[in-house]
């Protein structure tokens, strides 16, 4: 099992009533699940990826990601966690436009401690096997939606992450784009990368292995897909 | 790691120019201000700090009280030296100095009869093989035990030798002979290497102390105990065990036992110990005419640098935190990469260190620049050399650490603390932290605008004190008169009469007078004298100026009560200014009239009560003072000139024709001449030195201030190019959006305008109570000040805001 939520609560306070974003939520990912979370907007798809992704808190339950219990963690703790254990994807792609296509990537593993020779091949490894070498030099702002994104998902690998966070990742890119974003997560998936993923289309979601929908805060169904 | 901040923090630079721009320039003027000022600092504070054992080092000074008036005299009673070093003890070396006051140097030549002149020679000083045990001298030739032991010894330093003798090597000086007042001959025993630190003992040639002890040049005060010359002076080195007091205590003994004592005498003198390191910062006893430290301008100095330094701070605060939003995105991504908080911090910061490295380096440059800017307030012994001084080097890096944290570490703070996940949801413009950053720039922008505005208030009351003093009625005319005197060693007293008829001849002088030197003048000259008015004896110190009959008349003097003196060569009568008169207790002038005074044991009527005036600068009161007739003492003449005429000639055709006269009867002496309003004016120079300092200091200060003022207007507008547009729309007029945008910030000028006020009016306050005569502190300061301010900050919100409501709506609105 890699990671397990268990009665999840988060809720804001308006104006003295709770407001619930997720509740009761209770989920069982393990290792070299590939899983869609859908719904309609404000059903807490997003919430619930920042959750496992330990950059949101939550208010009541239990959230234990390869047996560490993150709900006793402090932050530091959890920062250590996610950043050796979790790659995250963004529909925005959120490149840091002051850095070149290889700086992006090399971020993470500066992070990380990594000797500068290993960041080196590791780096070398990824753009080769992406094809963009020839776009190591580049600024963001000079690369298409798609390669934007291709360079997000490179970085979010760099560090061999045991997990895959997406926050609709082709949710900015047109069809054909976005249909090769999602061959590749099926690619890495078959690697044995754990990935979930937020997304509106059905036709994405089909790509994973189980389909959560979500409902005001609630998971309303699980289907397993063949 | 490090490398990929510094690659990040060049683009973001790159990316931000305007907004760099700003912080590297506010910071460069702070540092540079700092590294300048820290120089001079540093120039004065490390004066005579270099001798052995300088901490045992002191000079007997001499403190006289006379009427609750106390003067203080760098010398001491000549025979105190003798008499401490056989009866004293726990001292370890008493050295008397007897200094000598512009000498006529000639060095006899082999190629011709006429020998090598030098006039008017400082520096030079009576001295033995004592002082050089205090004072540490490489000797290049000769010995201190034998080179200063027989009278008619000299001593050079190597520079003046280079002078005197040009191109002869050190060991080949012994025995050369040089002249004295062309009548003391003496030979040269010994080369010292001139000291290359910062020393105030500036002598360059020392005479050997046996030729005034054993010789007919003995001054007549050298066995007087009740008599101190400041040319007489005393160092001594103490054993380490002893306490200056012990001393102090000895030398009052010393002084009871030996001193001729008067009935009924209510003066008062003692004997202090001076340490070595108070010599370059004490005006009351001085050092030997050279260039002095004043500590609490040099405080003031400091506070002016750490003050600008933190406007440049402030700016860069401010403006970063104002940007911070810009950044937020980044700091959410490198948080989700794994990035810790101290990562993040250290990351900004070493942006921060970029930023103030760029800075110093500019202020490295400007140096040179702003040294050549307060030329005549920087001693010439100063010089800046970043390689030959490696502590200056030193100051650098640790100024570019500080000022990295205190600019650095709030914005970094700020920065790191960013939440990913509202970053990244576009959700940074969210409301709590926000505006408790806004608040802190509004604090900020107070505080720099209250230094700028304290600066201006500050340099205005300077400026107006300074013009009051230059305008003031000083109780004589100072316009149209020029001063000159004649050598003190010409004994022919002829030669005064004969130039005076001279004088009286050229038809562009209306008046000359014959007179000790000008009613207000630097030196000065007192006597006690005594008044019996039948039951009781008033002893008073009392100013002597001497001056022949024209004298009141031609510096246009008001006399009170009595006639005018009588031409005379002695001392026969007197006229008091009205001080006096007060002291001695006439309520009328009149009464005053025909009273004797009694002064060195003569009797002198008084024939008249003077109109007061100003003997000193407007810093010291009014005095008691006499004015008596003594033709034979008197050495300056005070000429009156006709008007100048439409061409301008007047003067300059009087001047030369007295020059000529001059060369005629004084061919040796050099014509030097002063007009006494330029004298006068003079006194001030370190008043105008101050406001020169203030002006500059005041237009950076607001320079700086105004340059984040505009940075943040920059960046307000841009936050609010939305809400602009959409008010144009709406029908909103250009004037109107301006002022929308001006107004918050003009507020807070009027806040700083408030907080500003009181402060600027308490030091205002305090530095007025240096002079005994000052302008009112005027209301109308304080609101010129604040309005030249609010214009100022208005202009530099203009720049910007009426950019941003010209700006056409249609464009601002499509981009969202």
């Amino acid at each position: 099992m890699l990671l397990e939520l268990k009665n999840l609560y988060k809720w804001v306070n308006v104006g003295g009533n709770r407001n619930f974003l997720l509740k009761d939520v209770s989920l069982n990912v393990n290792e070299g699940e590939f899983i869609s979370i859908m719904g309609p907007s404000g059903s807490g798809k997003s919430t619930l990826l920042n959750v496992i992704g330990m950059l949101d808190q939550f208010d009541e339950g239990e959230y234990n990601f390869l047996h560490e219990s993150v709900h006793k963690l402090k932050e530091k703790q959890r920062a250590g966690l996610y950043k050796q254990y979790i790659g995250f994807v963004f529909q925005a792609y959120h490149l840091i436009d002051e850095l070149t296509v290889y700086e992006n990537i090399e971020t993470p593993l500066l992070y990380q401690d990594v000797k500068a020779s290993e960041r080196k091949a590791l780096v070398a490894d990824i753009l080769d096997r992406f094809n963009i070498v020839g776009k190591k030099d580049l600024f963001p702002t000079q690369l298409s939606g798609g390669q934007q994104q291709l360079v997000g998902i490179a970085r979010a690998l760099i560090a061999k992450p045991k997990l895959i966070l997406a926050d609709e990742p082709t949710g900015n890119l047109n069809s054909k784009q976005g249909e090769e974003i999602m061959e590749l997560f099926k690619q890495l998936n078959n690697e044995g990368v754990t990935i979930i993923q937020v997304t509106h289309s059905e036709k994405n979601a089909a790509y994973a292995s189980k389909i959560i929908h979500l409902l005001d805060g609630r998971i309303e169904k699980e289907e397993k897909l063949s | 790691m490090i490398r990929n901040y510094f690659s990040i923090a060049f683009r973001s630079i790159r990316k931000n120019k305007a907004f760099t721009a700003i912080n590297v320039l506010g910071l460069s003027i702070g540092i540079s201000a700092a590294l300048v000022i820290c120089l001079l600092v540093q120039y004065d504070f490390n004066f005579d700090n270099f001798h052995k054992d300088g901490d045992r080092i002191y000079r007997a000074v001499t403190v006289s009280t006379f009427a609750d008036e106390s003067y203080k005299n760098p010398g001491i009673t000549s025979p105190m030296a003798d008499a401490l070093q056989k009866e004293g003890t726990g001292i370890e070396i008493v050295a008397p100095l007897r200094t000598e006051w512009q000498i006529k140097v000639s060095i006899p030549t082999t190629s011709s009869n006429k020998p090598v002149v030098f006039k008017k020679q400082a520096n030079v000083v009576y001295a033995d093989e004592r002082y050089f045990k205090i004072i540490e001298y490489k000797w290049l030739a000769g010995n201190p035990a034998a080179s200063l032991k027989d009278p008619y010894k000299v001593v050079l330093t190597s520079s003046i030798a280079a002078a005197y003798f040009p191109k002869a090597p050190a060991s080949d000086l012994v025995g050369r002979e040089i002249y004295f007042n062309d009548t003391i001959r003496s030979v040269v025993s010994g080369i010292v290497a001139d000291i290359d630190k910062n020393t105030d003992f500036n002598f360059q040639v020392f005479i050997s102390r046996a030729t005034l002890e054993t010789t007919s040049l003995k001054p007549r005060d050298w066995q007087q105990w009740n008599n101190t010359n400041s040319s007489s002076q005393l160092w001594m080195k103490l054993a380490p065990a002893t306490t200056p007091k012990k001393v102090e205590a000895q030398m009052l003994a010393l002084f009871e036992k030996n001193r001729h004592k008067e009935v009924g005498e209510t003066g008062k003198t003692e004997h202090l110990l001076q340490p070595l390191s108070d010599m370059h910062f004490n005006a009351d006893y001085g050092n030997y005419h050279g260039h002095m430290g004043h500590k609490p301008t040099l405080y003031g100095l400091l506070a002016v640098a750490a003050f600008l330094l933190l406007l440049g701070c402030i700016n860069f605060i401010n403006l970063t935190t104002a940007q911070a939003s810009q950044r937020a995105k980044e700091i959410g991504i490198r948080k989700t990469m794994g990035s810790s908080k101290g990562q993040l911090i250290f990351q900004f910061m070493s942006e921060t260190f970029l930023i103030t490295f760029i800075a110093t380096v500019l202020s490295v440059i400007m140096a040179p620049l702003i040294l050549k800017i307060f030329g005549d307030f920087i001693p010439s012994g100063l010089h800046f050399n970043l390689f030959q001084q490696p502590l200056i080097i030193v100051f650098l890096l640790l100024l570019l650490v500080i000022v990295t944290l205190i600019a650095g570490f709030y914005p970094a703070i700020i920065l790191s603390g960013y939440k990913p996940v509202t970053v990244l949801k576009n959700q940074v413009i969210a409301s709590g932290g926000r505006s408790r950053n806004a608040n802190l720039r509004r604090s900020l922008t107070v505080a720099q605008f209250v230094i700028a505005q304290v600066f201006v208030i500050a340099t205005m009351m300077v400026g107006k004190q300074i013009n009051y003093t230059l305008n003031k009625d000083l109780g004589f005319k100072k316009d149209a008169i020029i001063t000159l005197s004649t050598n003190f060693f010409d004994k022919n007293v002829d030669n005064k009469n004969v130039f005076l008829q001279k004088l009286k001849a050229i038809p562009e002088i209306s008046m000359i007078s014959l007179s000790s030197n000008a009613p207000a003048s630097g030196g000065s000259w007192s006597s006690t004298m005594k008044y019996k008015d039948g039951k009781k004896e008033i002893e008073t110190d009392v100013q002597i100026k001497l001056g022949d009959t024209n004298y009141l008349r031609l510096y246009d003097m008001k006399l009170l009560a009595g006639t005018y003196l009588e031409p005379s060569d002695t001392v026969r009568q007197i006229i008091i200014n009205q001080t006096y008169s007060k002291v001695l207790g006439f309520q009328n002038p009149q009464d005053a009239i025909g009273k004797i005074i009694e002064w060195d044991d003569k009797q002198v009527p008084i024939v008249a009560v003077a109109a007061d005036f100003h003997q000193q600068s407007l810093r010291t009161p009014i005095k008691p003072l006499i004015i008596s007739s003594w033709a034979s003492s008197s050495r300056t003449f005070n000429i009156a000139l006709q008007p100048q005429n439409a061409e301008g000639t007047v003067w300059s055709t009087a001047i030369a024709k007295v020059e000529k006269a001059w060369k005629e009867i004084y061919p040796e002496d050099d014509f030097e001449y002063s007009f006494l309003s330029e004298d006068i004016a003079k006194y001030y120079n370190s008043e105008k030195n101050v406001v020169r300092l203030l002006s500059w200091a005041t237009g950076l200060a607001i320079f700086i201030s105004c340059l984040g003022l505009l940075g943040l207007v920059i960046f307000i507008t841009v936050q609010r190019t939305k809400e602009i547009g959409v008010r144009k729309v709406i029908g909103a007029s250009v004037s109107q959006i301006v002022s929308l945008l001006s107004k918050d910030f003009l507020k807070l000028v009027l806040i700083a305008f408030v907080i500003a006020v009181p402060i600027a009016w308490w030091g205002a306050h305090k530095w007025l109570d240096n002079f005994a005569y000052k302008t009112e502190l005027s209301w109308w300061i304080f609101l010129i000040g604040g309005v030249v301010m609010a214009l100022l900050a208005l202009i530099t919100i203009s720049i910007q805001t009426i950019r941003a409501a010209l700006a056409n709506p249609v464009d601002s609105l499509r981009t969202e």
